[in-house]
């Protein structure tokens, strides 16, 4: 992976001016975009870099804001950081270009409360089909008794 | 033709852990298939929020009842990254040492399960007879058989005396023997590849758009493997021979895994002749410095991911794990669609699930 390069490439076309990147230990790169440019930035990947590999998208709710995180793998370690509204975020889904995303979408839907358009099949995946509670993986997420659970 | 929905799972004999699958057969072929996780769903993500980092490695620990090792070592590595420390060689060497004897009981563990599935009950004994080897080394090395508690932040907790070091060299050399024996039945055993070959193929391409990782993509011939590419823990230090197939079906699985396990006997034999003087841990302080870190390592079924938020407390902000088997399982429809029925188990077997690592 030339991450040089990709990141040329990735401001020239996803950022106005300068883009946020920081390097991590374990030879990973963290870069920034606007949610608005996370298609873009896949098929730039792919098409001009041969990146295919979605290791997985990580979700998480910090300070105030959910942010995603799409991590990619070639010899080196790229994640693609996209923050969004607390109230209902949302953002385009991957699964025509990386059908592999459809798992990690899923998830993230039901974990954090993230709509993921054009991603039909959103059906619970892991929390039970009857589940009424907050997404758990939120921050205000308090936790359910055990006379909610019945048992 | 009428279609018939058969539910698999969660409960079912075929199963060794509770996943449900909905299987809508047109006569004895599968038309359509539906997968349902969450029946072993235990939220450690958000549990690891809630504890310290040393109280992790015990919750994290189990995640899978397989491949524990590598979830603690994938940690680990991370918050030794986010602390700035380095392990000392002599801690890596054992930590290396015990994924790859992990890897070699998952590996007979697996081989066991698919011949048991087919109906083939000689290697199913014989498989797991050989695997109690590697379990026994483990056991005198940790003092457990499947959870070993032997990583610690800063390295390992065990250590290899001296008297232990030839009992262990000639039984990986015994163990050795015997998988090769394993290998040859199956290039050559007519029934084992009447029932493997041409089952649930999947190309390069597949493997490409499906992001899938380890022994399957190695089988539908895509070189990747982490002990070579990201070379952590002792690794960048060892040869690593990467076993790999063109076939993409259940018969090349079975052969990259058990070409796999001989690597493995090998290399931990490599480890063991090897291994540094010196301490194997050092001591780390409690709260970690804020930052984030992705820490990958290859487990028996691929790559492992920890994703770790540390906010400069003595508690994650956020542990994100991806385990192998969630990228194998969203191949299972390809791979279902047309097979006989008796073939769904041959399928199934042939990704090697492991349930509780999906849901976690």
């Amino acid at each position: 992976m030339n991450i040089d390069r990709i990141l040329e490439v990735l401001r020239e076309w996803c950022a106005l001016g300068q883009l946020d990147t920081r390097r991590a230990p374990l030879n990973e790169v963290f870069v920034s975009l606007p949610s608005a440019c996370l298609r873009v930035a896949v098929q730039l990947l792919s098409e001009r870099f041969g990146v295919h590999h979605l290791s997985t998208i990580t979700g998480q709710d910090v300070d105030g804001r959910i942010e995603l995180l799409y991590h990619f793998w070639d010899g080196q370690g790229l994640t693609l950081r996209l923050v969004l509204p607390r109230e209902r975020p949302q953002v385009e889904t991957l699964i025509d270009l990386i059908p592999g995303a459809a798992y990690y979408e899923r998830e993230i839907g039901e974990m954090l409360g993230v709509r993921f358009a054009g991603h039909e099949d959103m059906q619970p995946l892991f929390l039970p089909d009857d589940w009424d509670g907050a997404p758990p993986l939120r921050r205000d997420f308090a936790g359910r008794d055990a006379q909610q659970e019945g048992t | 033709m009428n279609r018939v929905t058969i539910p698999i799972g969660p409960q079912h004999p075929l199963l060794k852990e509770p996943l449900s699958f909905l299987v809508t057969l047109e006569g004895e072929r599968v038309v359509d298939s539906t997968l349902r996780l969450g029946y072993v769903h235990r939220g450690i993500e958000r549990l690891c929020q809630e504890r310290t980092y040393v109280q992790n490695l015990h919750l994290l620990e189990r995640v899978c009842g397989i491949c524990s090792h590598v979830h603690t070592t994938a940690y680990c590595q991370g918050v030794e990254a986010l602390l700035g420390i380095d392990v000392p060689p002599r801690g890596l060497y054992l930590r290396t040492l015990l994924c790859e004897l992990e890897r070699v009981h998952s590996h007979l563990l697996w081989l066991g399960v698919l011949a048991e599935n087919i109906g083939f009950q000689t290697i199913f004994m014989y498989a797991w007879r050989d695997r109690e080897i590697a379990l026994d080394i483990m056991e005198e090395l940790s003092g457990g058989r499947v959870t070993h508690a032997c990583n610690v932040i800063g390295g390992v907790r065990i250590d290899v005396e001296d008297d232990q070091f030839y009992s262990i060299v000639s039984r990986l050399y015994k163990l050795e023997q015997r998988v090769e024996k394993f290998l040859d039945l199956i290039q050559h055993e007519r029934t084992f590849r009447a029932r493997t070959q041409g089952i649930g193929c999947l190309s390069a391409q597949d493997i490409q758009r499906y992001c899938v990782v380890g022994p399957v993509a190695r089988a539908s011939g895509v070189n990747v493997d982490l002990r070579r590419d990201a070379a952590y823990a002792a690794y960048d230090r060892l040869h690593v021979n990467v076993a790999l197939r063109q076939e993409g079906d259940v018969w090349a699985r079975t052969l990259v895994r058990t070409q796999e396990t001989i690597e493995s006997l090998r290399m931990a034999h490599q480890l063991l002749i090897g291994l540094p003087e010196g301490p194997t841990s050092v001591r780390v302080p409690r709260r970690v410095p804020a930052g984030e870190v992705v820490s990958r390592a290859e487990a028996p079924r691929g790559e492992l991911v920890y994703y770790i938020r540390a906010d400069g407390g003595d508690r994650p902000a956020r542990v994100k794990i991806r385990t192998p088997t969630l990228t194998a399982l969203i191949t299972l429809h390809d791979q279902l669609q047309g097979v006989e029925t008796a073939d769904i188990s041959v399928v199934l077997s042939g990704v090697d699930l492991c349930i509780a690592c999906a849901d976690r």
